[in-house]
């Protein structure tokens, strides 16, 4: 369905971002990629829609029956017949503030509307209803009408997700759905994900190992651009220990007490250290 | 204490010294310096204001009262005065989205934003009385030219709004459409046209005020309208209908100005708040 194979960025002056990342996505897999905050997460699913350019490697995506595309290498209008069979689900925060929930959702059709009806004459009633319907479904329909800008954080990504469903793809990406929003709205957009992996496999970056152990069917571990875990969505204290530690040596105590919390599932303010 | 905290503003504060006023003494006489410098230069003296203020209100005296009778005649200049800036302001506004794509680094390739960029430029420096000049040159008197020469000068002030604020979008609001498939045209439509046009809209407005004004000043020097009965008058030594057609032009502004301010702040609420 989704292959990345050796998957390498390099910068200009040779910094290694991504080392020779390689793993294969299945029907029905809810993929988690775990990792400190610049390890690669964000930059691998960049790479896979063909948002940034890769030094070496490839992706592989088979879209509409059979059709392969190597993401990371095509352009223009395969690019884009591509990219509508991805449905990417942003941060929130991405949305066009000025048009109105409604409108944001059937963005997430354009790539399969022609660009002159698109500009002349808009969306039909039966795509707005069927916009509808996305939005009924992350319980957002009574919003329609708001304007984007005005909702809340949890509001909004809730509406990406819309976006998505709408979107009609043959795979997800999540690109950190849940950071920025506090346990109760994280829980119930990872419900939210949760079936839809069912049919289209979802690949998703997240913070929370306690998210990914609950919903996850599989996680990939990433440190400073390798992957260094790839199993079962439960981790052990000592693989967690592998991808979040820089350097096991230097603060051993600190390092896994900062992450004790989230790990065996205490919410962080449990220990009082940050009140 | 640390240096830091010594140098900062809150403990400068206290310190009424002159030692800390020093730097900006110096600065100022300076300046004081260059002002005066310049007003020689300028030929600015005392005497001439004084003389030439009693001369200017004496001459006031020459356009009271105004010639009413002349006020019909007043009112198709007028009317032309207010189409040329109500044809230019939207025209502009319209060509000016364009200009704006044109000359943002996010949807132009960087060779047609170095040659948009510096177009607007260098319309922003000629002034529209001299686009007038040249116009007139080329499409001879009347109304035409002008509104030709506030197109200009709409593009060239609108234009480099619209592209500022398009250069302002999120990226990653550009690419979350963009990795829907949607190609660049649609791109433009869904996520850079909704997030510049409330401001394009409240600009035009205040734009339409300044055309008004320049379209009473562009006319006494061939746009025709007010302008021109204005100038005419006054080379006639009419000053009786000068002064009428000056309150006219007054009244022209005046009522431009709390249009613009008013249909301004309706635009800007609404896309506040709805």
């Amino acid at each position: 369905m989704l292959s990345v194979n050796s998957l390498t960025k390099r910068l200009p002056d040779g910094t290694v971002l991504l080392n020779a990342i390689t793993f294969t996505v299945e029907k029905g897999e809810f993929v988690g990629i775990l990792g400190p905050s610049g390890a690669g997460k964000s930059l691998t699913m960049r790479c896979m829609v063909g948002l940034t350019s890769v030094s070496a490697g490839s992706v592989v995506f088979t879209g509409e029956q059979g059709r392969t595309y190597t993401t990371t290498t095509i352009k223009g209008n395969e690019l884009r017949r591509a990219r509508r069979n991805i449905g990417v689900i942003f941060q929130g925060s991405n949305l066009v503030n000025r048009l109105t929930v409604l409108e944001n959702v059937m963005i997430g059709r354009l790539g399969r509307i022609h660009p002159l009806r698109s500009w002349l004459y808009g969306f039909t009633d039966r795509e707005a209803e069927e916009a509808l319907a996305a939005l009924d479904r992350v319980g957002l329909a009574s919003f329609s009408g708001r304007q984007t800008g005005s909702l809340s954080g949890g509001e909004m990504q809730r509406v990406a997700i819309a976006r998505a469903i709408y979107q009609r793809p043959l795979c997800y990406l999540a690109d950190e759905p849940i950071a920025s929003l506090d346990p109760k709205n994280s829980r119930a957009i990872m419900k939210l994900l949760q079936p839809l992996a069912r049919d289209h496999p979802i690949v998703g970056s997240f913070h929370q190992p306690d998210m990914t152990a609950e919903f996850c069917t599989r996680v990939l571990g990433l440190r400073n651009g390798t992957i260094v875990y790839d199993g079962p969505p439960r981790l052990t204290r000592a693989q967690l220990a592998e991808i979040y530690s820089q350097d096991l040596s230097l603060e051993p105590e600190e390092t896994l007490d900062a992450m004790s919390g989230p790990v065996l599932g205490h919410p962080v303010t449990s220990t009082g250290h940050w009140l | 204490m640390t240096r830091a905290v010594e140098r900062s503003f809150a403990v400068r504060w206290r310190d009424f010294s002159l030692g800390r006023y020093r730097r900006h003494l110096r600065r100022l006489t300076l300046l004081a310096a260059l002002v005066v410098l310049a007003a020689w230069r300028a030929e600015v003296n005392m005497h001439d204001l004084i003389t030439g203020l009693g001369r200017g209100l004496s001459m006031v005296g020459l356009f009271l009262p105004p010639k009413w009778d002349a006020f019909p005649e007043m009112i198709e200049p007028a009317f032309v005065t207010v189409l040329i800036a109500a044809t230019a302001t939207p025209i502009g506004a319209l060509c000016s989205i364009l200009f704006g794509l044109a000359a943002s680094r996010n949807i132009a390739p960087a060779w047609l934003r170095a040659a948009t960029r510096t177009a607007i430029a260098l319309e922003r420096g000629i002034p529209e009385i001299v686009i007038l000049l040249i116009l007139v040159a080329a499409f001879g008197i009347g109304p035409f030219s002008g509104v030709v020469a506030l197109v200009i000068g709409s593009i060239g002030m609108l234009g480099k709004l619209v592209g500022d604020a398009i250069e302002e979008i999120d990226p990653r609001t550009v690419e979350s459409v963009a990795c829907t498939g949607a190609s660049r045209a649609q791109i433009i439509r869904y996520a850079m046209l909704p997030e510049v046009l409330p401001s394009l809209l409240a600009n035009s407005m205040f734009r339409f005020e300044v055309n008004i004004r320049a379209s009473v000043l562009l006319g006494a020097v061939g746009a025709g309208g007010i302008g021109y009965e204005l100038s005419t008058a006054m080379s006639q030594v009419e000053y009786n209908k000068a002064a009428t057609a000056a309150l006219v032009s007054f009244a022209l502004v005046m009522a431009a100005e709390r249009a613009s301010d008013h249909l301004r702040s309706k635009v800007l609420s609404r896309g506040q708040l709805a």
